[in-house]
This record gives structure tokens, C-alpha cells and sequence, in this order.
């Protein structure tokens, strides 16, 4: 009989005492899924949205604009390099922006805010949150046409309905204060209170027209990638491109520094409740495996009597903690599947406690709690609770080997 | 003509004192013993006169306060806890007072468990342990764990145990006193003719006047000392 079948044998002496510890076990990898998964998900879903709403997961933009964002800043040749970014493998998406601050007036108000200039052909309900938010009317049609959509808390300040006329006041390249004058073809409402009250999008030849740019002049090209945890790598890729000349690249990271931290912040929490969730497993099996140690006092030291080393001992105390996390594992994999299973496909909806338009961050959150995990946080949860049980039986196994035989030999 | 005489065991002037309260109590005084091979020696006394200590003492589960011990001329003094391990595994057979079978182990793999231990091959592990259970009575018995077994049959799985491994001696604390008197009789009937047939030697601790009159040699402690060293015949 080798020592892994010994030790199999012996967790199995207490049925239930095993099995309550593998129930912990279980039941720390159910949370660890329900806590990593919702993260996964939610940070996932944050991310992307913010991306979404202007700037992308990875954003190219004039040297000193995500600083200064200045008018006179600006990005030249952006056709073909959007040509090439669209060419890069992991990119779903690359659309080019001009965005700046304006006065928008209509016939009876006047109000501040912002405008992202787009092209029209370029933009869909996937890669533009505002257009997938329009409640009426819709996207303006030509690029070099005189149409605005507007929010509808903005639309609600200025009083205006579609068909009505805005004028748009800004800065130019050059300092100089220009408008033009556009019609309201469409009004999104996203839930989220500052971008509905202070955002416009316009038509971006008709914005270089404005703002005396060149035709493949704008302040960003926005990226969206397929994975937004490669943004770093995307980054890398964009910055080497021969067209992106001293652009300046950066992640959603730097673009959007406050969704960061708030991630940040909130992943930070994450990883404390894991952590105590972690410590209470293992304390759990160190409390197993010192109470099987400690009633197999005697039986050790006959085991040492008859020739077995304090090493070799402390090697069998170890493999029955090996048993019992990998059985832990299992039955935590047996009873998690079918609780993620029902996160993954229908979630836990919290629109009556926290409404449909749930801002965090200053990015709209899914208010239906679901969860989706990463294959390294798989890896990750699996990992981390096999290397806390297994930390947590060293003790246990120390101490078997430690008592002398003839002490040992002493108890009953 | 003499052949020369080997010596399994040695102790010269072995002192094992231990600390009780405040009071040093020497278990073991000044005890110097040569047991010899093919040897059927029993130590004898009173409880708590030391022949535990003693047994513990050259079976390596204890270290002496003074003195030196030689086991199949090893000097265990020099040792420590892994090497000491290694001698008990390779050299030296237990027989407990209780059994202390493996539970969780079938009589076959409580046999076996020392072979495991010093890496034997498969096939030479069942061949030997058949063998030793076959010489213990026990065949057919194999397959059973030690609760389903009696009290003489669990002893007896104790005794192939501890001689699969053909040690240079087993040392077996009084290994009849949880037994009844017919149970005992042909427990000391196989030691003898281990003893006999395969020259295997013998150190017991024990009281019990039935293994006495079986000894070729009685070795009486009396306060951790020797009284007495006989040739019975």
C-alpha cells in the first residue's frame, strides 16, 4: 500500500468530519466563483461601456490632448490609420472622433456641454452607447450633414424636440469662436444624468468644416477591442504602427482614469472578502487535520516505531490534506455549477432596489447581477483555496512528525 | 572449539533518567545486558520497574541519559531521529502490548507496511508476506481488517509484522497480557518456533509467569537495575 492510498483511506476514517470540511471547501469555491465572476462580469461590462461612450478601450489621440484637450490638438492621416488598426487582430472596431466643448443654444436657452463629432457610416449600436441609447428620432444620415442628437436632459434644458434648430458655439484650431447651426434628428437617453444633460453628437465633416480642420483631421480615433483585458497589449501594437507617427496612445486605463480606480477600489474589496473567505477554509482543514493528527497520536508512533521517518510521516499528513482539498474541490465544482450556470444565463436582477439606470463610476451598471469568469480566474480560485488547504495542513503534518515515538507510544 | 558468539544487543552502563515534578527518577540505572543471537530472553519485574524503559532504549524509541547501545552493532548514540528510524525499520521488530495494528489496514497490508516502508519490489513483497502469514497461521486471513479479527489473530498479524522484515531481533512488549492464557500459549508457541526454526531473536518485557517458563534466558529488573541474569533451561 503506498502512501497516497493510505491516506486516502485515512480521511475516509470520519466520513462526516471530511465531508463537513469538504463542504467548506465547496463552499468557498462557490463564493470565490459568485465574488470573481461578478467581477469578471461587472468590471468587464463597466469597461466596455465606458469604451462605448467615446474614447474606446484604447484611445489614439494628439500628444498632450488627454491632459489639454484643446482643439488645436490634433491628428492627422487618421483614414489610413484607422485602416490599419481595423487590420489588427483583436480589434472589433475603430471609429474617428472629434470631441470638444461647446454652447449649445436653441431658441429659448442656452447651455454648455460637449459634442463627439462622428462619422455616421461608422457608427452603430455596437461600438456607440449614445446611438444604441436614441428613445426617438435617429442618427443623423450623411457625415456632412446639419443633424444633432442630443440627450434628453440636454434637449429637455434647451427645449427642444426633433426637427428643431440648435446652434453650436466653440473653439477652432486656431482660437477662434465659430458656430454652425444644426437640426435635431435624434434624443438618446442613456440613465446616465451628466452625459443625457451635457451631450451632443455631431456630424464630423460637418464639425472639420467648423473647426477649419483638413478631411482626415480629427482629435481621436477610438478603439474597441474584443478582449478588453488586452488593451495594454493593443496599446503596444498601435504605438508601433508607422502611421501613428508621435501619436499618443493609451488604455481606458489613462482615458478614463476615474472608471480605474473605481474598479481598482472595488477590486480591492473583492480580493479582502476573498481573502477572509479563504482564511475561514483554511482554518477549517488546519482544525480537521489537527484533530486527525492529534487522535492518531499513538498510531504514528507505532508507525515510527516500526521504522517509518518523521519526514515520510510528515509526507503522509500532507497527502491527506491533498485528498481532502481535491475532494473539496470537487464536490465545490459539483454544488458551483449549476449556481453559476444560473448566474451566467439569467443573473439576479436588482432593477426594483437600484432602478434600470445605475450609474458607478460615471459608466452605467447592468443592475442584473450575473457573473462570468475569466479562464485564468478559474485557474486562479482553484489554485489559491489548493495552496491555502495545502499551507494549512503543513502545521498538522509538522507536528505528527514531531512528537517522539515513545511519547507518542504513551497515549491512548 | 568455540564459535564465536554474536551479540545483537549491547548496553554498557545505560542510565535513562527522567524528570518528574522536581524529582529526577532514573527509569533505567546503570544497566549494562548483551543479548545474544537466537536468543529467547525475557525481561521480567515488577511494573514500573524499568523493562519497558530498557526495551524503549534498544529499540530506539528513547534516548539514553548516559550510557552507549550497540543494536546489531550499530551505535545507536550516534544517531539521530531519521537515522534511528532507519535502523528500527531495517533492523529491529516490534510486538506491542496492544496490537497497534494499522485500522485502516488489512492483515496483509499491515504486514506488508514495513517492507513498503524499506521500498521492496511487488513481487517480492507478496512472496514474503504470504510466506510470513502463512508461518503465523494466518492465511487466509489476509483480507481482513484488524476489527474483524480476534484479539490472538490481530497479535499474531503484530507478530508477522514485525518478522517480515527477518530483523536482527523482536522486541515485544508484553505481547500476551491482552489475551487469554489458551490464546497466549500458542502465541508463545509460534514465537518459540520462530525463535527455533529461524533463529529469529527474541527480547520480551512481561510478567506473566507463562512466558517465563517458555525463556531460555530471564533477565530480572527490579528499580531500573538488573537483579538477575539466568539461563533457564
Amino acid at each position: 500500500m503506498n502512501l497516497n492510498q493510505l491516506a486516502w483511506r485515512n480521511i475516509w476514517r470520519r466520513k462526516r468530519r471530511t465531508l463537513i470540511t469538504a463542504f467548506s471547501i465547496g463552499f468557498g469555491v462557490m463564493l470565490a466563483v459568485t465574488f470573481t465572476g461578478s467581477g469578471d462580469y461587472t468590471y468587464t461590462n463597466m469597461i466596455d461601456t465606458g469604451a462605448s461612450m467615446g474614447m474606446g478601450h484604447v484611445t489614439v489621440e494628439p500628444v498632450g490632448y488627454h491632459l489639454k484637450p484643446t482643439l488645436d490638438k490634433r491628428l492627422t492621416g487618421t483614414k489610413d490609420l484607422r485602416e490599419r488598426i481595423v487590420g489588427l487582430d483583436g480589434v472589433s472596431d475603430a471609429t474617428v472622433r472629434i470631441t470638444g466643448q461647446a454652447m449649445f443654444a436653441s431658441a429659448r436657452k442656452s447651455v454648455g456641454g460637449a459634442f463627439i463629432a462622428v462619422d455616421p457610416a461608422f457608427e452603430t449600436e455596437a461600438n456607440n452607447l449614445l446611438v444604441r441609447s436614441l428613445v426617438e428620432g435617429e442618427l443623423f444620415a450623411r457625415r456632412d450633414g446639419r443633424g444633432i442628437v442630443v440627450g434628453s436632459r440636454l434637449a429637455k434644458k434647451l427645449q427642444v424636440k426633433i426637427g428643431k434648430k440648435i446652434v453650436y458655439t466653440t473653439t477652432d484650431a486656431t482660437g477662434e469662436i465659430v458656430s454652425n447651426i444644426a437640426r435635431v434628428t435624434g434624443i438618446f437617453t442613456t440613465g446616465e444624468d451628466t452625459i443625457d444633460g451635457i451631450l451632443a453628437l455631431l456630424p464630423i465633416a460637418s464639425v472639420q468644416q467648423t473647426l477649419s480642420y483638413a478631411p482626415d483631421e480629427a482629435t481621436v480615433i477610438a478603439v474597441l477591442i474584443r478582449d478588453q483585458r488586452h488593451a495594454e497589449s493593443m496599446r503596444d501594437a498601435i504605438s508601433v504602427l508607422p502611421e501613428a507617427g508621435d501619436a499618443s496612445v493609451l488604455t481606458w486605463k489613462k482615458s478614463q482614469p476615474d472608471l480605474a480606480a473605481v474598479i481598482a477600489f472595488d477590486k480591492a474589496g473583492n480580493y479582502i472578502s476573498q481573502f477572509l473567505v479563504g482564511l475561514l477554509i483554511a482554518v477549517g482543514i488546519l482544525n480537521t487535520m489537527l484533530m486527525s493528527v492529534l487522535e492518531r497520536t499513538r498510531e504514528f508512533g507505532v508507525m515510527m516505531a516500526v521504522g517509518m521517518s518523521p519526514k515520510v510521516l510528515f509526507k503522509l499528513v500532507m497527502v491527506e490534506s491533498f485528498w481532502l482539498t481535491i475532494v473539496g474541490l470537487i464536490l465545490g465544482i459539483i454544488i458551483t455549477a449549476p449556481w453559476y450556470y444560473f448566474l451566467y444565463y439569467y443573473g439576479i436582477d436588482f432593477s426594483d432596489a437600484f432602478g434600470d439606470d445605475f450609474s458607478y463610476g460615471g459608466v452605467l451598471v447592468d443592475p442584473v447581477f450575473k457573473a462570468r469568469l475569466f479562464k485564468e480566474s478559474v485557474v486562479a480560485i482553484l489554485g489559491t483555496l489548493f495552496m491555502l488547504a495545502l499551507l494549512a495542513g503543513l502545521y498538522p503534518a509538522w507536528r505528527a512528525g514531531r512528537v517522539p515515538p515513545v511519547e507518542s507510544l504513551k497515549t491512548i | 572449539m568455540h564459535s564465536k558468539v554474536k551479540h545483537i544487543v549491547r548496553m554498557q552502563d545505560v542510565v535513562k533518567t527522567y524528570r518528574q515534578g522536581k524529582v529526577d527518577v532514573h527509569a533505567v540505572n546503570n544497566v549494562s545486558l548483551e543479548i545474544e543471537q537466537g536468543d529467547f530472553a525475557v525481561l521480567c519485574g515488577p511494573s514500573g520497574s524499568g523493562k519497558t524503559s530498557i526495551l524503549n532504549l534498544i529499540g530506539g524509541l528513547d534516548v539514553p541519559s548516559s550510557g552507549q547501545i550497540w543494536v546489531d552493532d550499530v551505535d545507536l548514540s550516534t544517531l539521530d531521529n531519521t537515522e534511528l528510524s532507519q535502523v528500527r525499520k531495517n533492523r529491529i521488530g516490534f510486538v506491542f502490548q496492544a496490537y497497534n495494528l494499522i485500522p485502516v489496514m488489512t492483515a496483509y497490508e499491515n504486514a506488508e507496511f514495513v517492507l513498503n516502508l524499506q521500498g521492496v519490489d511487488e513481487a517480492e513483497c507478496r512472496e514474503r508476506v504470504m510466506q510470513t502469514l502463512r508461518a503465523v497461521g494466518l492465511e487466509g486471513l489476509e483480507h481482513r481488517r484488524p476489527d474483524e479479527m480476534s484479539g490472538g489473530q490481530q497479535q499474531r498479524v503484530a507478530i508477522a509484522r514485525a518478522i517480515v522484515t527477518a530483523p536482527a531481533i523482536v522486541l515485544a512488549d508484553e505481547p500476551t497480557a491482552n489475551v487469554d492464557s489458551h490464546t497466549a500459549e500458542s502465541l508463545l508457541d509460534l514465537m518459540q518456533q520462530l525463535n527455533r526454526e529461524q533463529g529469529i531473536t527474541f527480547l520480551f518485557s512481561t510478567h506473566d509467569q507463562h512466558v517465563m517458563d517458555r525463556a531460555s534466558r530471564i533477565i530480572r529488573v527490579h528499580d531500573g537495575k538488573i537483579d538477575s541474569d539466568e539461563v533457564s533451561h
